[in-house]
């Protein structure tokens, strides 16, 4: 790309920004370009949503200046950010699920729409811009995530936006919607805007960014052509430090048939059936959406399914409710560990011995002096970083957050454990811990069903993939012996 | 490590125990005869009805629920066991009165779980109609009329003891409420079944997934707290030895006040017992302080609604 | 141009269909015409709208609440209250629409107060307000010594009891009038939409520019004034000012609101939806009072009602949830 001289719409020169205990930003200062594609990458904490969120004015800066479209802005406020030109787009959604697409672009603004009429009319128009069908009376809640997006690229339009920073934009997309965002973005391009793409998603940054900034502790380490680093230089520069792999070593343990699993069928799910190996680690790959989350769901009881046969080493089993799995001996780390997994308002010791209170049970009593064993059991064990058990669980990273639900289900010795979105929303460096602690797991006997979105960690750890595409099993795959392409197809469909 | 001793938290956690203490002061100032063994042991009488259903009561709130049915379950609760007394003589109908309860409460929980309902709005209105129902009940078993104990050809001497009766300075209501207390105090903290109803009230589906029984949690919150009520119901007709089919009325929402007022939050999770007994004791105090200072009835339930709303108040900022 | 007016009424045929307060109202209005009474006549019809208008007009403002995620249990002690002093002010010398006047403010006062918890020091609205709901009853039995308080002014009654042109009673206008207003508001001004993105979404409300805070307080002003406008037509109603009314008002009220669609969870609902589920309730006691059943077991009857509908109402949501 020929490098013009297209103007800075952004100009941040050394902000800071502390919170209690931790320096967020450091002296940080990028210029973003009129009409390009400008990528941020870093690691959870590496500071790039506290920069978000001061541009964005959701947080004041300590010291530093921001510069927007030749505007010194010292303290803002959202809906001044917006109406300068600045839109954010977050992981998610700023929208009201219980009011429509046209209401929700122009919330706030009723009337200077003019009302209802002029409301519904003007998103008609700029939906139709951006080629959205969507009705702009339908309820943002019956929306699926890229649809919601659209909307809010459409309400980033409605403000006239010269700057739009998307957060994590891909992270609920189908590859074909991503190739609809990534048109999208493109005719903004050409239209002049700025986009700061924010993800973690490193093959997208290569394939859309034109200029990308590197960030880690709150320091920009870098900001240069894309076309000037390769994956392996970013990863340095994220990290710190040059990691040779990524992943541990795959384990190698697979034995006999554990568990089988036959016909599961529901409104998603269309006959799904297959095996799980003793010490194997089965991956599950597919788009959000695929169906992933509902088998296992349907297989622990989270979830009421009738009419599918799940066998145990060669023995029915019946399998109700999740209490029912866990005597069995499966346990399952759900998607969203603060929603589903954690007590937040909780200490860790509580959180971690969940699982466990029956283990701790005599003849109806608890015996609570175990339970503080437990908890330092696994704190031990997990390396997870805490002040104490007491400690409320809310307060912790997400990573050791994650850690917390997986030492509850280790407690208790699971041959079969259940992790969906295992890694989400956490750091390389304790994805890499949570990396090895599976590896642990499958060589002292246990068996994991994984499910990941994010390919490189689902082929790089298992020993099978399974190929999941709208509710189907369409392919089993040994990732050792056949390429990610191969394997994405067949999750494609 | 050291932890430095949060004043302001300290102070925010416990402020029903600073507020009962600032009581307690003020009016021995003002009125010495306050600690007269009359008026103590007209404290520990005080320690009536309300504060068995309040105990019943948190085991609802802290398992993330409510429950507005005592009212009418306390009234249900009452005519039916005095009707029974003759029938049945009085360890029976004590008995089948108390099981009664329970088994309203049972019933309450049922009409919950028949139709997945998960929150505190869905317990408030399902609770609230299942009053209004008992209260119904009430009225029509006994025909709108007033049952005096006078009129049992019965000697009721168990009631009398409970309504009236002492040993030693304590009265025997108050010696059935120190064991009502520790019996449940120990099985919230020392049982499995307590456990699970406080991971219940903390996060439902995290506790669903890690194997904790939620529906039977659900059951034995609303099982208790009408076995509380239904004990509460007795200690209430034995002192004023009469059973009207209207005689619970208010008694959910004063319950209500004990447990927020001593601390037990209602996004449910955590609380005790104990911090219920703090809140019961303040309300009581309250009433026992004010009547002793001379105010009248009407503003003391004026200051009982301030009081409600302050403590409400700081139950979330604390939360904060 | 026909498009946009077929989908609206579709839209408002599916909403209207999805409701079971609609459903419960038709039903017993065709249960009434198996049964040889008064019910359909236009004497006991516009009875029914007058005898609603009292709780409809507090539904009105609660729904306001309601909407914006908050709830308003102190409608009861607001509506006894306002009664009360109206009353007492007029007994005392004041001209009468001074006196109302005075009233609804008060009324307007202590939904600021209600406000300042819920919004301000964000506070769970059921519980604060049902606080509040138990100091004002106290205050209200201070104030008249627990003793029902008669009006000297005469004309008073008349606002309540007079009837238009002779035929159709002022209580049933001024609640047609009233919803009509708070459905304007809701539907066609910003503070009205702005509400709706408040209790659907606080946070994304606040982000937008929309004063969450001051919005949201307002609705609470604006229950306290109507509830309080209820309160006084209650009182030249029965000519009394009492602190007994209002025991059942507001669990019954707020009940009836969610009833017909208006939830809890905030940022659904609207005057439609409350007038029919306020009005379900108002209905049965009509119906039974038509068939001459007798007071107790009209009491088993709403109950019942009561727990009948949110029943279905979570099992619904529980049949959508596990249907996998």
């Amino acid at each position: 790309m020929e490098k013009k001289d297209r103007g800075i719409i952004l100009s941040i020169k050394d902000v800071n920004k502390s919170f209690p205990g931790v320096k967020a930003l450091d002296n940080v200062s990028i210029e973003i370009e009129r009409g390009i594609v400008h990528g941020i990458v870093g690691e959870n904490g590496a500071g790039k949503s506290t920069l978000m969120k001061i541009l964005s004015g959701v947080y004041t800066k300590d010291s530093g200046t921001v510069v927007f479209d030749g505007e010194e802005i010292e303290h803002t406020t959202p809906i001044e950010s917006l109406n300068r030109g600045l839109s954010i787009i977050y992981q998610e959604f700023n929208l009201v699920n219980t009011m429509s697409v046209g209401e929700n672009i122009f919330l706030g603004r009723f009337s200077e729409m003019h009302g209802m009429r002029g409301t519904h009319a003007e998103a008609r128009k700029l939906l139709d811009s951006i080629g959205c069908s969507i009705d702009t009376h339908t309820l943002v809640g019956e929306l699926s995530a890229a649809e919601k997006q659209m909307v809010e690229i459409t309400k980033a339009l409605s403000f006239r936006s010269k700057l739009i920073i998307m957060d994590e934009p891909s992270s609920s997309l189908t590859s074909d919607e991503l190739k609809q965002l990534f048109s999208i973005i493109g005719d903004l391009r050409a239209q002049g805007v700025s986009i700061i793409y924010i993800s973690h998603k490193l093959d997208e940054i290569f394939e859309l960014c034109d200029m990308v900034t590197v960030m880690r502790d709150g320091h920009v380490i870098d900001t240069r052509p894309v076309g000037e680093l390769t994956r392996a230089d970013m990863i340095t520069k994220m990290v710190g430090r040059s990691i040779e792999h990524e992943y541990p070593e795959r384990p190698h343990c697979v034995g006999e048939t554990l568990m089988e699993v036959r016909s599961i069928n529901t409104h998603k799910l269309h006959d799904i059936s297959f095996e799980l190996k003793k010490g194997e680690i089965l991956g599950f790959v597919g788009l959000v959406g695929a169906g992933r989350t509902e088998i296992v769901r349907a297989i622990c009881g989270a979830d009421k399914v009738k009419g599918h046969e799940v066998l145990i080493g060669g023995v029915p089993v019946h399998i109700k409710k999740p209490a029912h799995a866990k005597k069995l001996g499966i346990g399952l780390l759900p998607e969203d560990r603060k929603l589903q997994g954690l007590v937040l308002r909780f200490s860790v010791q509580s959180n971690i011995a969940m699982a466990s209170l029956d283990k701790m049970r005599k003849f109806g009593f608890i015996d609570a002096s175990q339970e503080r064993g437990i908890a330092e059991r696994q704190i031990a064990n997990l390396g997870i970083k805490t002040p104490s058990p007491q400690t409320t669980v809310l307060s912790l990273s997400g990573g050791n957050q994650q850690k917390c639900v997986v030492g509850r289900w280790l407690e208790i010795n699971p041959q079969i454990l259940i992790m969906d979105e295992p890694t989400r929303g956490i750091d390389v460096g304790a994805k890499y811990e949570i990396y090895v602690l599976m590896k642990q797991i499958v060589e002292n006997g246990g068996s994991i069903i994984m499910i990941s979105s994010e390919l490189p960690e689902v082929l790089n750890m298992s020993n099978r993939v399974l190929t999941i595409c709208e509710g189907r099993i369409t392919g089993e795959f040994n990732p050792e012996e056949v390429s990610a392409q191969t394997i994405m197809d067949s999750a494609i469909g | 490590m050291t932890k430095r001793f949060d004043l302001k938290k300290f102070l925010l956690n416990y402020l029903v125990l600073v507020a009962i203490v600032l009581l307690v002061i003020i009016t021995i100032i003002v009125e010495p005869k306050f600690l007269s063994g009359d008026n103590l042991t007209n404290i520990m009488r005080q320690f009536g009805p309300l504060s068995f259903v309040s105990l019943g009561m948190t085991f609802v709130i802290i398992g993330g629920f409510i429950d507005l049915s005592v009212g009418g379950l306390i009234s249900l609760v009452a005519v039916v066991t005095v009707s029974l007394i003759d029938p049945l003589g009085q360890l029976n109908a004590l008995i089948v009165g108390v099981l009664f309860g329970a088994f309203l409460g049972f019933l309450n929980s049922m009409v919950l779980i028949s139709c997945g309902a998960l929150t505190q709005a869905e317990a408030l209105f399902i609770t609230y109609g299942m009053s209004a129902v008992y209260s119904a009940v009430a009225l029509i078993y006994t025909g709108g009329s007033t049952q005096h104990m006078s009129w049992l050809t019965t000697p009721q001497t168990i009631f009398t003891a409970i309504g009236s009766g002492t040993v030693g300075i304590f009265s025997v209501s108050f010696i059935i409420f120190l064991v009502c207390l520790l019996l449940l105090w120990i099985f919230h903290n020392k049982t499995y079944s307590g456990r699970s109803i406080s991971y219940t009230g903390g996060n439902k589906v995290a506790a669903e997934l890690s194997g904790i029984p939620i529906k039977r949690s659900v059951i034995l919150i609303y099982t208790i707290c009408g076995l509380m009520s239904a004990v509460g119901s007795i200690v209430l007709f034995s002192r004023i030895t009469t059973a009207a089919p209207i005689i619970g009325k208010n008694y959910e929402t004063n319950a209500i006040l004990s447990v927020v007022v001593g601390g037990t939050t209602l996004k449910g999770g955590k609380g005790s017992v104990l911090r219920t007994v703090l809140g019961v004791l303040l309300i009581t105090l309250m009433s026992n302080c004010m009547n002793l200072l001379g105010v009248s009835a009407y503003m003391q339930v004026v200051l009982k609604g301030a009081i409600l709303v302050l403590a409400i108040w700081l139950d979330n900022r604390k939360e904060q | 141009m026909q498009t946009s007016i077929l989908s609206f009424g579709k839209r408002t045929l599916r909403a209207l269909t999805r409701q079971k307060a609609v459903i419960a109202i038709i039903a017993m209005l065709i249960l009434m015409l198996f049964f040889k009474t008064n019910f359909y006549t236009s004497y006991n019809l516009l009875n029914v709208l007058k005898d609603a208008a009292v709780n409809e007009i507090i539904a009105f403002g609660v729904t306001l609440t309601v909407i914006a995620a908050g709830c308003d249990l102190s409608v009861g002690g607001v509506m006894c209250l306002s009664g009360i002093t109206a009353i007492q002010m007029m007994n005392g010398g004041m001209s009468m629409w001074l006196a109302i006047t005075l009233s609804i403010l008060i009324g307007a006062l202590i939904g600021f107060i209600n406000g300042f918890f819920v919004v301000q020091q964000r506070t769970e609205a059921f519980i604060i307000t049902l606080g509040m709901g138990m100091l004002l009853k106290g205050v209200c039995q201070q104030l008249t010594d627990a003793h029902p308080v008669s009006c000297t002014n005469m004309e008073f009654m008349k606002i309540a009891n007079g009837k238009i042109g002779g035929v159709i009673p002022n209580l049933a206008v001024i609640m047609i009038v009233f919803g009509v207003l708070v459905y304007a508001l809701l539907r066609y001004t910003s503070f009205g939409r702005n509400l709706y993105a408040i209790g659907g979404d606080y946070e994304v409300a606040k982000y937008s520019g929309i004063n969450v805070v001051t919005t949201k307080w307002i609705a609470f002003v604006l229950s306290g004034a109507m509830t309080a406008i209820a309160g006084v037509l209650l009182s030249s109603k029965l000519n009394t000012g009492s602190s007994i009314y209002g025991d059942d008002t507001a669990l019954m009220v707020n009940c009836g609101v969610v009833v017909g669609g208006t939830s809890f969870a905030g940022g659904v609902g609207g005057i439609p939806e409350s007038f029919i589920g306020l009005m379900v309730l108002q209905l049965l006691t009509n119906c039974m009072n038509m068939l001459g059943i007798a007071p107790y077991l009209q009491q088993v009857a709403q109950g019942v009602v009561i727990v009948g509908i949110i029943w279905l109402d979570c099992f619904g949501r529980k049949r959508k949830r596990e249907d996998v």
